[in-house]
């Protein structure tokens, strides 16, 4: 507490002395972090501007999803956008149809004291179009095996150490699945198998693994990639009919099967890691857990990924610039270099220098399943994919109910291509 | 002319007392469904100016095959909705007209309760008691189905308990119109009728019916533009899924307009629901009004 206090007094000091005659530049903040996440980017605001009184942030937190984007587009088009927001980089080609975005120079880049080099390549080219740089990534969020060490005890898939092994092919995994099965484990995997995004993401997974691609030249599966489409379909669909997976589970349910104990494996975002820290912490959870990498079950390795990133809003003369455009570089700047606590929220840092540190490598199950930034699938870069998007609706409109017996597998792709194909206009 | 100034005078203080309304009715709803127009002639965007393209949105409404998913479910909404509705209105009407005083009253709120609830809240309730998991009404679905059905995600579930939570919700508006029409008709004539030996089977369909055609008529037509106008519980409770077996206009007007960015393709489709709308209810009303005639 007198350390954090010193800090401050040093830092407004130095503030003091180095901008002595002007007045608190103030930046406007938009994200849709409602989450416990939120709670963490909160927290990193305060931090932010109780060291720097030159700079004051101020936060607005919006509704996720189509809400918030839509939001974004029309205020940025009468010039009452914010002057920093978060964007989810899946979402960021639409925006740059719109031409929502403003590009991040070099120069921006050296304000905010950043370079392109530190931060992993997959998320840098996921937020460049056309060699130019429209956000900067913070992020790379991706879907884990959350596992339950006690639930697994005695079975080959544990080592010495409690950590997961052994599943490096579908098979292994299978078997795994069914043993726990007849162990008397109601839900082996849990994953929420009646939502948009769950039933995506492990798709998409199941997809990129084999080295299939959703779209390619703004054509919808095509090729090869329909048959590895059906292919991961069906293993989806399989899960189900061997009743390893929960039937239609919405998000909330298919979290509680796992935290009550009733699922060994669950497949979720990184965002869930605090609530089961949290519940460990409290002693509340009853079980030991970890998490890690997906392992390639289709061949290679490959997860699902997105990306929070930072973005400046196009509005016109009204785009932030000069003084303005400085202090919000710096503020990005600053938050990168502060994204432990980020990372606390079990994101990956997208900025190497944080990611590839001691105290990183210290936080465990994080650290673990880091490796999986290098093998990061994002979703493809079109403006019918990523958050809140067709591409989304699909998965919990189309692949959902073939997972659930309703048509099978090859249908389903069908329907998919014929439906998003006709999105492409 | 004395009579002359008085009666421009008296002109202008109408103009001043409806002017309010009308500068209200051009600038917020005149303008922006002219505009609307437009916009369907264009390749606009969600925001901002497009370029003329004639006849193109409408012309690929035709070979737009969830447009035809989306026609085909409206239709079935309203084959759900508006007869049912009016029926349990026009019935819980009757009943609740033979009670007495405070038990009366008390009824008929109870009975417009949920109509005061805001959509979302509606859903929430009914998303509760329906959950897969742990739903509140699935012993009784499993009583009679044999197993729990998750049945915002069953394609032939979804539009059925749609249907019947919105009439759980709106009906109790109807009932109140019914209610005022059933006060309308003199008891005079009921004690004609009766001393004259008619059942009360004759005094329904004799008297009550007839005099109260007028009401349903309102009612049905009322119903038909507002369900044609589906869009809230549709998008809280299954964002038109399964495989679009609740995928309805307004959810693909929805969607083109603030997923996709096509403004103009949009507004094509809420033209055609705009037109589809009138042209219906227009005809409906004038058939209900002949069917009466005869």
């Amino acid at each position: 507490m007198i350390k954090r206090a010193n800090r401050l007094v040093v830092g407004a000091a130095l503030a003091a002395l180095t901008l002595p005659a002007v007045a608190a530049q103030e930046v406007i903040w938009w994200d849709f972090l409602g989450g416990g996440d939120g709670v963490r980017m909160k927290a990193l605001i305060s931090e932010f501007n109780a060291e720097h009184p030159e700079i004051q942030i101020t936060g607005t937190t919006l509704e996720w999803g189509v809400p918030f984007y839509t939001k974004v587009r029309t205020a940025a088009a009468v010039g009452a956008g914010p002057d920093i927001m978060t964007y989810h980089l899946s979402r960021a080609p639409l925006a740059l149809e719109e031409g929502v975005l403003s590009e991040i120079t070099d120069a921006d880049m050296k304000d905010a004291g950043l370079a392109q080099a530190d931060f992993f390549d997959s998320s840098i080219a996921a937020a460049t179009t056309d060699g130019k740089l429209f956000a900067v990534p913070f992020d790379i969020h991706a879907v884990v095996l959350y596992y339950n060490k006690d639930l697994l005890t005695g079975s080959p898939y544990l080592d010495a150490d409690g950590k997961l092994t052994g599943m490096d092919t579908l098979e292994k995994f299978e078997e795994a699945l069914a043993w726990l099965k007849s162990e008397g484990v109601e839900t082996p995997l849990t994953y929420q198998t009646g939502g948009a995004g769950g039933v995506w993401r492990v798709f998409y997974t199941l997809l990129s693994q084999q080295g299939g691609q959703f779209i390619v030249d703004n054509e919808v599966l095509p090729g090869d990639n329909a048959a590895k489409a059906v292919k991961a379909i069906e293993t989806m669909t399989r899960w189900q009919t061997e009743g390893w997976g929960p039937e239609q589970a919405d998000y909330a349910a298919s979290v509680a099967l796992f935290s009550s104990g009733k699922s060994a494996f669950q497949i979720n975002g990184v965002w869930e890691v605090p609530t089961f820290n949290d519940l460990a912490a409290s002693n509340s959870l009853g079980f030991e857990w970890s998490a890690a990498e997906i392992p390639p079950f289709m061949g290679s390795p490959a997860t699902w990924s997105d990306s929070h990133a930072f973005a400046i809003a196009n509005q016109g003369d009204k785009t932030i610039s000069g003084e303005k455009r400085t202090a919000v570089m710096n503020v990005i700047g600053w938050m990168e270099k502060h994204a432990l606590a980020w990372a606390d929220a079990g994101h990956i840092p997208a900025y190497k220098p944080v990611a590839e540190s001691a105290e990183y490598g210290a936080m465990e199950p994080n650290a673990s399943y880091a490796s999986l930034a290098k093998t990061s699938a994002f979703d493809p870069q079109t403006t019918i994919t990523g958050v809140a998007s067709p591409t989304y609706d699909t998965a919990i409109n189309i692949i959902s109910p073939a997972m659930h017996g309703y048509f099978n597998a090859e249908e389903a792709v069908e329907q998919i291509k014929q439906e998003l194909q006709a999105m492409m206009q | 002319m004395p009579s002359n100034k008085s009666k421009r005078r008296k002109n202008l203080i109408a103009l001043s007392m409806v002017a309010p309304f009308v500068i209200t009715f051009l600038v917020f709803f005149l303008y922006p469904t002219l505009n609307m127009l437009v916009l369907s002639f264009t390749n606009a965007p969600l925001i901002g100016a497009g370029d003329w393209v004639g006849f193109d949105n409408y012309l690929r409404l035709f070979n737009d095959r969830l447009f035809k998913t989306a026609l085909f479910n409206n239709g079935y909404f309203i084959l759900l909705t508006v007869v049912p509705t009016t029926v349990v209105a026009l019935c819980i009407a009757l009943m609740i007209n033979r009670l007495k005083g405070r038990t009366q009253a008390l009824v008929m709120v109870l009975f417009f309760v949920p109509y005061i609830l805001p959509v979302s809240v509606v859903t929430q309730i009914w998303e509760w008691m329906l959950d897969f998991q742990f739903g509140v009404l699935q012993p009784l679905i499993s009583y009679f189905v044999g197993k729990p059905v998750a049945v915002f995600k069953n394609p032939y579930w979804v539009m059925p308990v749609i249907a019947a939570i919105t009439v759980w919700w709106t009906t109790g508006f109807n009932v109140l119109l019914f209610i005022a029409g059933l006060r309308n008709i003199s008891k005079e004539l009921y004690e004609a009728a009766s001393l004259d030996g008619a059942t009360s089977r004759q005094l329904f369909w004799r008297v009550t019916w007839p005099l109260l055609w007028p009401v349903t008529a309102l009612v049905l037509t009322l119903q038909l533009i507002l369900q044609l106008k589906i869009f809230d519980q549709i998008y809280l409770l299954s964002s038109g899924g399964p495989f679009n077996s609740s995928y309805v206009l307004l959810m693909q007007v929805y969607r083109e307009a603030f997923q996709l960015n096509h403004g103009g393709y949009s507004s094509a489709i809420a033209t055609v629901l705009f037109l589809l709308i009138g042209v219906v209810s227009v005809l409906q009303f004038q058939l209900l009004r002949l069917g009466r005639g005869r």
